[in-house]
Parts: structure tokens; sequence; C-alpha cells
């Protein structure tokens, strides 16, 4: 009748411990978004002692002739209005924090160079939820933790991934330009090198002759 | 017996999916943008709602928005009018970057109002809490299988990844390339037009008889 009793608590903590893994199922969130002078998005954060990553990449900037490496500022505020972390003047950048305080969190951009410019903006909350093995079945209790650390893993992958991915992008866009850039600087320096001689010799021909012009009077 | 209400009450509490929405904020005459890189052939889910100002009060006029979501080409997938909430969802048929515009509606006095904004792609934007759990090792099959999906996820756009970066070596290697010629273009131009001018020059003063 005990062995029975236990067992029944046993199983009924497991499920508990599986639903609690299967409701910890977050990706992250990317999004990329032109942004003009100022930008703020907010997220929940629903647990304390979490760890948020948050990433960032200015893909590109439409400055004339895009050239420019102006970054953007990041200011990250915690529930209550306090300063977690600021981020001046870069073109990308990947941090972490532990939650303190469940609540909304903040993230302010703020774009000080004149021309507008594309970010992807990556957020993940890590969510590890301890599972404290209180049922004698032992079997299962470090199987759910291993699988909950692994799940774990696969999103930081993910994350790292799509922050991968952003700079790759980013560096697509400055090759492409640099290639163009190559192209239009080998026209204009033969066009000013030919412009230059023609120059040249036209006035040296009509210094001459004007010396001529003068002497043979 | 109350035990088991209890850890049934727990289950049915974490049953409920964690808000992984982003926020931002929306003026009167203003359009945010917000796009997305999206393989071909995964499933997005979008989900957008506006945050009551007051609650129990419905929500006034000026705070309904107008959604659009197109993707590269042009092709509109999604369109909402004056809507307070709605949801979206597609296969992505190209890959490509899918963008969702939020427009709000012109207001006299300026008025700032709460978008609730939600997307998913891929594994994250497949419903599971619809699959029955009859068993534990069933739901532990289910936990795997959503591994499972995200490794594929992860290997694919790992594979994405791998053929940017082979664009961007054939970018280089050309662009290397045609910085090489260009360089020897350059000189050679500079030597042709010095030594035409050095031709002319002789030619004109002879034409002169200074030479």
């Amino acid at each position: 009748m005990e062995s029975r009793g236990r067992s029944h608590v046993g199983v009924t903590a497991m499920v508990v411990g599986l639903l609690v893994i299967a409701s910890q199922m977050q990706g992250s969130i990317g999004i990329r978004f032109v942004i003009d002078r100022e930008e703020c998005f907010s997220h929940e954060v629903q647990y304390e002692g979490d760890t948020l990553h948050a990433s960032f990449v200015v893909i590109k900037a439409d400055t004339p002739w895009s050239y420019g490496d102006e970054g953007v500022d990041l200011v990250i505020k915690g529930p209550s209005g306090e300063q977690i972390n600021e981020i001046h003047d870069k073109t990308s950048d990947k941090l972490e924090f532990v939650v303190q305080k469940k609540g909304p969190y903040r993230f302010c951009f703020t774009n000080k160079s004149p021309y507008h410019e594309t970010i992807d903006f990556d957020v993940h909350v890590g969510h590890f939820s301890y599972f404290d093995p209180h049922a004698k079945d032992e079997h299962f209790a470090p199987l759910l933790t291993e699988i909950a650390k692994l799940e774990e893993a696969l999103y930081n992958i993910q994350f790292e991934q799509h922050w991968l991915e952003a700079q790759t992008d980013r560096q697509a866009i400055v090759n492409e330009g640099m290639s163009r850039r190559a192209v239009h600087k080998a026209m204009i320096e033969s066009a000013a090198l030919i412009g230059v001689s023609v120059l040249q010799v036209y006035l040296l021909q009509r210094l001459f002759e004007r010396k001529l012009g003068t002497s043979r009077v | 017996m109350v035990k088991l209400l209890l850890l049934l009450g727990l289950v049915v509490g974490f049953l409920s999916y964690t808000s992984e929405s982003l926020r931002f904020e929306l003026q009167s005459g203003n359009t945010k943008c917000v796009a997305e890189e999206i393989n071909s052939n995964s499933l997005t889910v979008g989900k957008y709602s506006v945050v009551n100002p007051n609650e129990g009060y419905p929500i006034p006029d000026s705070h309904k928005l107008t959604v659009r979501v197109t993707s590269t080409y042009g092709n509109t997938l999604h369109s909402a009018d004056n809507q307070v909430s709605g949801q979206f969802s597609f296969v992505a048929a190209e890959a490509g970057s899918y963008m969702a515009c939020f427009f709000a509606p012109d207001h006299k006095p300026q008025t700032t109002f709460v978008v609730d904004f939600d997307w998913r792609t891929g594994v994250a934007a497949k419903d599971w809490s619809n699959v029955a759990k009859k068993s534990n090792v069933e739901l532990m099959e289910l936990e795997i299988t959503k591994m499972f999906d995200t490794v594929k996820f992860i290997e694919e756009e790992m594979f994405n990844l791998r053929v940017k970066e082979e664009e961007m070596q054939e970018l280089n290697k050309s662009t290397s390339s045609k910085m090489f010629l260009f360089t020897f273009l350059s000189i050679l131009i500079c030597l042709s037009v010095a030594g035409i001018q050095v031709w002319h020059l002789k030619t004109f003063f002879e034409k002169k008889k200074l030479i």
C-alpha cells in the first residue's frame, strides 16, 4: 500500500517535471527593423534568476556612398526603471545578464548618425528549471535534468547562429559596396588621368603660342 | 487526494506558454516595420495586439492599427485594417526577408499606444500544446521530437550560412582580381597618356619650328 502511494507520487511528480520542461519551449525573438532616431522595445521576463541574452547587429546604414562605420547606442532598463546596461557606438554586440527582478525589460536604441540604419535585434531568455526529485523514482530525475540542459544549450546555439547570420549579412553588404567602389574608382581614376593630361597639353600649347605670338611680332 | 489536486493545479499552471513577445510604441500617423529572414518552406505564425491602456474599457478608435505583411517581392500575405488584435500564419514560399508593417491612424492630439507583437518561425511556430499527452513515455518522446526538429532547423541554418559565406568568398576573389587588373590598367593608361603627350608636344614644337 505504502509503495503504491510512493510510486503514484513519483509518477505525477515526473509528469509535472516533464510539463515544466515542456513549458520552457522558448525560442529567441529575432527581428530586423529600420531605426530613425530612437526605437524602444520591451520584453517580459517571467522568472527571476533567468539569464537574458541580447544581441544586435547594424546590418546597413543608408549613407551615401555606402560608407560609414557608425554604431548605435543601446540602453537596457529593468522593470522599475533602473539602468542595467549601457552600450555606446557599437555596430554589433552580444551581452547577457542574470535577471534579478521579473517584469518588463526595456531595450532602447538611439541612432546618432543622420542616416537610417537597419538593425537586427535578438533577445533570448534562458530558463533552466531545476527539477528537484522528491520522488523515489530516481531513473527519470537525472534524465529530465539532462534533457532540460540540452534544450537550453540548443536554444543558445540558435541564438549564436542568429547573431552569426546577421554579422554575415553585414559583411556581405560591406563587400558588395567595396566591389562596386573598386570599379568606380578605376573608371574615375582613368577619366581623371586622361582629362588632366589633355588639359596639360592644351595649356602648354596655349602658353607657347602666346609666347611665339608676342616674340615674332 | 489533496496532494494530487495540488499537483494537478501546478500542471495546469505550467501548461500556459511563457510569453515571448516584443512590445513597441506606435505614434499616431506613424509607421513601424519589422522584418525577419525566413527560409523557404518554413511555417510562420504572427500575433499582434494593442495593449489596452485602460483596463475594462473598450479600446478607442484612435488605438486601432492597420497591418500589412509583405514578402521580399512585394506580395501581400496578410492585411488587416482598423483592428485591435489579430494573427496571421503562412508557409514561406521563397526564402528572404518578410516585412510586417503597422500603421497607426492619424489623430489630432498625438497619441502613442503600445503594440504587443509575437512572431515565430520554424520550430517555435508549431503548436505543440494540441498534441495529446497520454503517457509519460509519450511526453518524453514529444520533447525529444521537438529537440530533433530544432536540431534540423539549426542544420538548415548552418547550410544557409555556408552558402552565404561561399558567395562572399567568390565576391571577394572577384574584387581582388578586379583590383589587380585595375592597377595594371591604371599604370598602362598613365604611361600611354604620358607617351601621347610627349609625341603630341614634339610634333607641335617641330611644326612651330622650335625644335
